[in-house]
């Protein structure tokens, strides 16, 4: 996967240009095309768009042969994968028991309110998208934020506040 | 082939390596009740109606007896106030789905199911998973089981109109609660789930009689699964009635125009 960029950081609305050869590169070069890797070719393809796109499952499921309701049943099936557009940011607040009696319900309001957005949807401008996770296992820093894979410890509205700040002026 | 000695509900009984609890029990004419079970589809133990108890060694224990592999000498009980307890704890639940079934209210009174415990979803969808892998049998592009757990339900890919449907109505026929509906309106077949139209195949018009007839893009697939690949699919342009008259006609033609007593109209009404 080196030398794959981004490819959707200059799309502003929701349209997706797929880009045929970069996922003929990803199932058929980097996988070999077998259908046993799958779901690896998935979380690649997730990895270059932030989520999966329609024409590019369609494309898959060709490409290697499986029904598209497999892949679709998969692609449901697993919180980790998309299939809705995902912002270029993602927050996710640990709502597990730990990080909830420090106060993670709060901050989960706190951001919805305001960026505007329920948990689990993304902003309007594709920026921010807001997740809650159950536990990330660090409930000894309780309450955790994981910020675009990055952990911050013992989080609190100023630490959001300070991130949303720097997101609203990007 | 190693045989087994079992006991299912205190009849000592024989059981081959590997044979399944629900094909033994109907074997020796035990009843099970089933709502996901179909003799031509592999078991998935989706409804989980058929559970029973099986004490093999030292504890019970309670499985779903169409896909539990007998492999051991087992005591199998498949009624006892324990696993109508159960059960009827499954049927409730099911109940709360999909209260219209007719099959489902026939078991709700007989193991006297308390159906005001749950708030009916009215889901009509007991999740059984037949229609899905009926699908899968025969094309396998249409219908999937979408999410998980809770969220489960039966969708097609993209929630979209799928293109891949041949209209062959397998999971319309499948259906234990007859929740999937194909009607044929406008020259096209439709396949309804949850009220929305899951696919949309054209039907082929009659040149003869402008009848719209069922579907002929899955000729191509029966006539390969009935070993006849090397076979054209017939070029079906006439509709199965049109073309019995027009064979009547053109055989009728042939051995009776020259006695002098074939009219057209007749024969095609007698054909």
């Amino acid at each position: 996967m080196s030398g794959t960029a981004c490819a959707c950081q200059e799309i502003e609305c929701g349209e997706i240009e797929i880009d045929y050869s970069l996922l003929d590169k990803i199932i058929r070069y980097d996988y070999g095309g077998n259908r046993e890797a799958m779901i690896m070719m998935m979380q690649a393809i997730q990895r270059v768009y932030r989520f999966l796109p329609e024409d590019a499952v369609k494309y898959l499921s060709q490409v290697i042969e499986v029904p598209l309701t497999k892949i679709y049943e998969v692609a449901t099936f697993y919180a980790s994968f998309s299939l809705e557009p995902k912002g270029k940011y993602i927050l996710s607040v640990c709502t597990g028991t730990a990080c909830h009696l420090r106060g993670s319900g709060g901050m989960v309001e706190h951001i919805s309110k305001r960026m505007g957005i329920a948990p689990g949807k993304t902003t309007s401008d594709l920026k921010l998208t807001l997740e809650t996770v159950n536990c990330v296992g660090a409930c000894a820093v309780a309450p955790v934020v994981v910020i675009d894979e990055k952990y911050y410890p013992k989080a609190n509205i100023a630490t959001l506040n300070d991130f949303m700040d720097r997101l609203n002026a990007e | 082939m190693k045989v087994l000695n079992i006991i299912l509900n205190g009849k000592a009984v024989t059981a081959k390596m590997g044979q399944t609890i629900l094909e033994l029990a109907r074997e020796h004419d035990v009843f099970i009740p089933t709502l996901c079970d179909s003799p031509a589809l592999e078991a998935a133990a989706m409804c989980r109606l058929c559970t029973v108890q099986v004490i093999e060694g030292k504890w019970p224990k309670y499985v779903t007896a169409c896909n539990f592999p007998l492999r051991r000498d087992a005591e199998v009980v498949t009624d006892s106030p324990d696993v109508r307890h159960g059960r009827k704890l499954i049927i409730e639940l099911l109940m709360a789905r999909c209260p219209t079934s007719p099959e489902l209210q026939r078991l709700a009174v007989d193991y006297g199911c308390d159906l005001e415990r749950f708030t009916p979803l009215n889901d009509d969808c007991v999740i059984c998973g037949l229609c899905t892998r009926a699908c899968e049998a025969v094309t396998g592009r249409t219908l999937s089981l979408a999410g998980r757990g809770v969220a489960i339900h039966v969708d097609t890919a993209f929630q979209k109109a799928s293109t891949f449907c041949i209209g062959c109505g397998a999971c319309v026929q499948i259906c234990p609660v007859q929740k999937i509906k194909m009607e044929d309106v406008d020259g096209e077949r439709r396949i309804i789930l949850h009220g929305k139209i899951a696919s949309r195949v054209k039907l082929p018009q009659c040149t003869s009689c402008g009848k719209y007839f069922g579907p002929v893009i899955d000729l191509k697939q029966v006539m390969e699964r009935m070993g006849e690949h090397l076979i054209p699919p017939p070029n079906a342009t006439v509709c199965p009635e049109c073309s019995r008259r027009n064979l009547a006609i053109k055989l009728g033609k042939r051995y009776f125009e020259q006695y002098g007593v074939f009219e057209e109209e007749g024969q095609a009404n007698a054909g």
